[in-house]
């Protein structure tokens, strides 16, 4: 019998919390992110207020320490007027940084958050590799709302981008991959059911998560890397010309790519949701261990943000000599380490090699 | 690419041909990196080949606007080209004008001069390490200088009565003298600023990614320096000592024990050294001028001439004999209403925040100037946008002219 | 500062050579050339030690029909001559001032020598980029710093129609 709640209970089983369609709206997806990004965001302004003697959000509930200022800001965004100059090319210049959004949340429909099959998006087979291919796709869509803004600030800061992608990707790749060769194979959840004994891959190998640590702050021009949209030289470089929630959309598209490759790293480098071991059911197979894996994602994030507080930003040339000259060589070193440790057996030696074949 | 070919047309576009491969930006006005002025970069790739200051936005015309005023009321006018330097900005004025008056101003207000003249350079110092904090993206040294500049703006406050338009030296002397328990705090302040200055240097100087920013950069050789004739703290850090308070002493810097920091290098790195040393040196010269006060007894801050015609309650006051809080503290004298000074021409220079400043002042005997001449140190390295910045990159920009403590009010007067 | 002021008074007349007034005055010394002589002298000074240019003033005098222009210059490399400024002065017609480029000698007047173009209207002759520095064009042509233009002071009630309030502006 057709009821109203078996019309709900499907709309919510099939639908909501369908894996594929969860994940990449709930968690770890858009709403997550945009909790974490407004969390971020928050911690950032308080930590940097730290550090430099005053308060950061204050005046709004004093008593949460400002942290409803995040939800005005979010609403004010929301709500200004976006101001479309004459001289862009309209279509691109709306499409792009929604194209953008949507291409930066696609990594997270590619990794499990929990060692039960019922709630993985996709067959895990070549999870990691599928993620990490995904996460390449984002980056040229900065590079057209450049182009298709028609400024010369942008129009230099997409340029930038693009030095900035080329030089980063292969640093993110390889260091990622280099978990692959360690225990050969490409599966996420046997990756981090390989660290559930505590030893995580980060400990393992720490040039690969240092590698990776680096080509994320890149990749999402966080500090000392904010070379794309270096304030002080080209305004707000490839989004110069965007105004309101579209500005908003750009500044979520960046954080959902931190947000991306932290979850990416806390399952690769830091065991995922590793001392716990998902139960059965929604709660315990699903929800639990996900939000262990975004509490370690979490604190990936709130260090790289509070590196805004110690550095000032590189010259282009001096992060692409970072990029070519030392972190590549590190992510091969890294690659050469994880091919070592395949070679003499590390995981297997330690007795918790749950790699099966 | 500045062809108008299928581009829109805006109202007050201008259009014009540029050689091929050139790429022209313009920084400012409205640019969140360049304050009040306009930079025309004409770039080859990433590389400045030709560099175009384009300044006076914040112009005003302050030596026709000093023309029709009261030689007294030029005082607060030019101290408009720099608010947080403004005992040095009006000092050579009053100097160049006491020349022309045949008055010398007593001990005392030399000394107090000097004193506040040294805490506006600290002041204008940590301004120019805030902005250039910001040009980085090193938002802490920003927040870091703004507030610390907050301690000497309220030494000038105690001092003079105004955080910075403090209009302290009057033609004989000064406006007021000093409260009793001045030292105290200035000594609490330069001790805290020593130590702060080790901390700036350890997040912001010795910072490796701040140091890769800014060696090398903009490197301003001897010769080029002296040649362009850059003022004040970046023509020291390309190896020229020349200081006025050292070449032609004026005030108290006769009497007071500093040396002049040199730096060899002529890049960003050794100019942003060059201050934080002089800040150093600074505030030693503020304690010995503040010893200095605190031994002498009060014998008066202004040139008899001048004092004598003050009313009898003046005198009580700064005597001490009248019961108020701010005891020994006259306030402002209206004794230079019907001023007039005698017909000549002079020419006083001195040393402030951002480099030599020099006024030469022309008088025809009238109660007005004939004409006053100023120009500032910022005005004199605005040449050096123009000759240090092509051959480097575009995002070196901000990393040279912040090392150059910019400040257009003050080089558009 | 007298004795040694004479020092360098006698020093300047032996390296320019006879024909030129040294005057003292209130915190310089001021030497009065003909625009046709400016250069040489120029050179001469900066062989002599002066070595950059600290400001360019011109000075309008109406009832002389004459506009002064000053080269205050003095040293930063030897010690003994940057105690003093010199000033390298010259008098051109008022109606029709030209005076020779001093760039090519001293780089550092570049800047100067632009402001005093747009404020009075002088050419220097061999600069090699003489645009308006600081004002826009339109004031510029009117040469502001001249004792015939009149600062207006704004009026402190409201004009009544545009026209009226865009006239008394002296700018587009």
């Amino acid at each position: 019998m057709v009821t109203a709640y078996v019309i709900w209970y499907d709309f919510l089983r099939y639908l909501i919390f369908y894996p594929p369609v969860y994940q990449f709206i709930i968690i770890p997806g858009l709403i997550a992110a945009l909790v974490v990004a407004v969390f971020i965001i928050w911690f950032e302004r308080k930590a940097a207020a730290r550090v430099q003697m005053r308060y950061g959000p204050y005046e709004i509930s004093p008593r949460t320490g400002g942290a409803t200022q995040l939800i005005a800001d979010l609403i004010r965004y929301s709500f200004q007027e976006i101001i479309v100059p004459r001289t862009v090319d309209a279509a691109i210049y709306f499409a792009a940084p929604v194209a953008a959004v949507i291409l930066s949340l696609m990594p997270l429909n590619a990794i499990p958050l929990t060692s039960n099959p019922a709630f993985w998006p996709i067959p895990m087979d070549y999870s990691l590799l599928v993620a990490v291919a995904l996460t390449t796709l984002s980056p040229i869509f900065v590079i057209v709302m450049a182009w298709a803004s028609n400024n010369k600030f942008s129009l230099i800061g997409g340029v930038r981008e693009s030095f900035i992608v080329t030089a980063y990707e292969l640093v993110a790749v390889l260091s990622m991959l280099s978990v692959a060769a360690s225990m050969s194979t490409f599966n996420l959840v046997d990756i981090v059911e390989a660290q559930s004994g505590g030893l995580w891959y980060g400990l393992l190998n720490p040039p690969a998560f240092l590698a990776a640590f680096i080509a994320t702050l890149m990749t999402t021009s966080g500090f000392p890397f904010e070379i794309p949209d270096a304030e002080s030289e080209i305004v707000a470089g490839p989004y110069t010309e965007y105004s309101g929630l579209m500005y908003g959309l750009d500044m979520g598209a960046a954080y959902i790519k931190r947000w991306v490759f932290s979850v990416l790293m806390a399952l690769v480098f830091l065991g995922g949701w590793a001392p716990y071991v998902p139960g059965t059911g929604f709660v315990l197979g699903y929800l639990v261990p996900s939000l262990i894996v975004s509490a370690k994602a979490l604190v990936i994030m709130a260090v790289m943000s509070f590196l805004r507080a110690v550095y000032g930003r590189y010259r282009i040339d001096q992060a692409l000599g970072v990029a070519w000259e030392i972190l590549i060589p590190l992510a091969m070193a890294a690659f050469g380490v994880g091919l070592a440790e395949a070679y003499f057996h590390v995981y297997a030696h330690l007795g918790v090699m749950a790699v099966a074949g | 690419m500045a062809e108008a070919s299928g581009a829109v047309a805006l109202p007050g576009m201008e259009v014009r041909q540029l050689e091929r491969n050139l790429y022209e930006v313009y920084i400012g006005p409205a640019h969140p990196g360049s304050g009040h002025m306009r930079i025309i970069v004409r770039v080859e790739g990433d590389v400045m080949v030709e560099v175009d200051p384009d300044i006076g936005f914040v112009h005003r015309t302050m030596e026709k606007l000093s023309e029709g005023r009261d030689w007294m009321k030029n005082i607060p006018l030019f101290e408009r080209m720099a608010i947080l330097d403004a005992c040095n900005v009006t000092l050579p004025y009053v100097e160049a004008v006491e020349k022309l008056l045949d008055v010398d101003p007593p001990e005392r207000a030399k000394y107090l001069r000097t004193l506040l003249c040294e805490i506006n350079r600290v002041a204008s110092h940590l301004y120019g390490f805030g902005i250039f904090g910001v040009f980085l993206g090193h938002s802490t040294l920003y927040m870091w200088a703004f507030g610390d500049r907050e301690i000497f703006v309220e030494l000038a406050e105690k001092l003079t009565g105004a955080r910075l338009t403090h209009s302290y030296p009057m033609f004989g002397g000064v406006r007021r003298d000093m409260p009793d328990d001045f030292g105290k705090h200035v000594r609490k302040a330069t001790a805290y600023m020593r130590r702060r200055l080790d901390e700036y240097a350890k997040i912001f100087l010795n910072n490796p990614n701040i140091r890769s920013r800014l060696e090398g950069v903009g490197v301003i050789p001897k010769g080029r320096a002296v040649e362009m004739g850059l003022a004040g703290p970046n023509v020291r850090a390309s190896g020229v000592k020349y200081d006025v308070r050292l070449a032609e002493p004026y005030e108290a810097y006769d009497r007071v024990d500093f040396e002049i920091p040199v730096y060899e290098e002529g890049d960003s790195l050794a100019r942003a050294w060059q201050r934080v040393d002089e800040m150093r040196q600074s505030l030693s010269i503020m304690e010995q001028a503040v010893d200095w006060l605190e031994k002498h007894p009060r014998e008066g801050f202004i040139h008899e001439k001048f004092w004598k015609t003050a009313p009898p309650i003046y005198k009580q006051v700064y005597a001490g004999a009248v019961p108020y809080a701010g005891k020994y503290r006259v306030k402002m004298i209206p004794l230079y209403a019907s001023l007039r000074v005698p017909a000549g021409r002079s020419f006083a220079r001195v040393e402030s925040g951002r480099g030599e400043i020099t006024y030469y002042v022309e008088s025809d005997g009238k109660d007005t100037p004939y004409r006053v001449r100023v120009v500032s140190g910022s005005f004199r390295n605005v040449i050096a946008f123009k000759y240090a910045m092509p051959g480097h990159r575009l995002a070196d920009l901000p990393a040279i002219y912040g090392s150059f403590d910019y400040f257009p009010p003050e080089w558009d007067r | 500062m007298s004795t040694s002021a004479q020092g360098i008074v006698d020093r300047l007349k032996s390296a320019l050579g006879e024909g030129i007034s040294v005057e003292q005055l209130k915190g310089y010394l001021e030497l009065q050339v003909d625009p046709g002589r400016l250069v040489d002298v120029a050179r001469r000074l900066k062989e002599s030690g002066f070595d950059h240019v600290k400001s360019v003033t011109a000075v309008d005098y109406p009832a002389k029909k004459q506009i002064k222009v000053i080269y205050h210059v003095s040293s930063m490399l030897d010690e003994e001559l940057a105690r003093y400024v010199v000033g390298l002065a010259t008098s051109v017609d008022r109606d029709d001032p030209v005076v020779p480029s001093l760039v090519g000698v001293w780089l550092s007047a570049e800047f100067h020598e632009r402001e005093v173009y747009e404020y009075f209207g002088v050419r220097f002759d061999g600069h090699p980029d003489l645009r308006p520095l600081l004002l826009t064009p339109d004031l510029a042509a009117q040469k502001i710093l001249r004792k015939d233009f009149k600062v207006v002071e704004e009026d402190d009630y409201l004009k009544l129609t545009f026209e009226e309030y865009t006239s008394t502006k002296r700018w587009v």
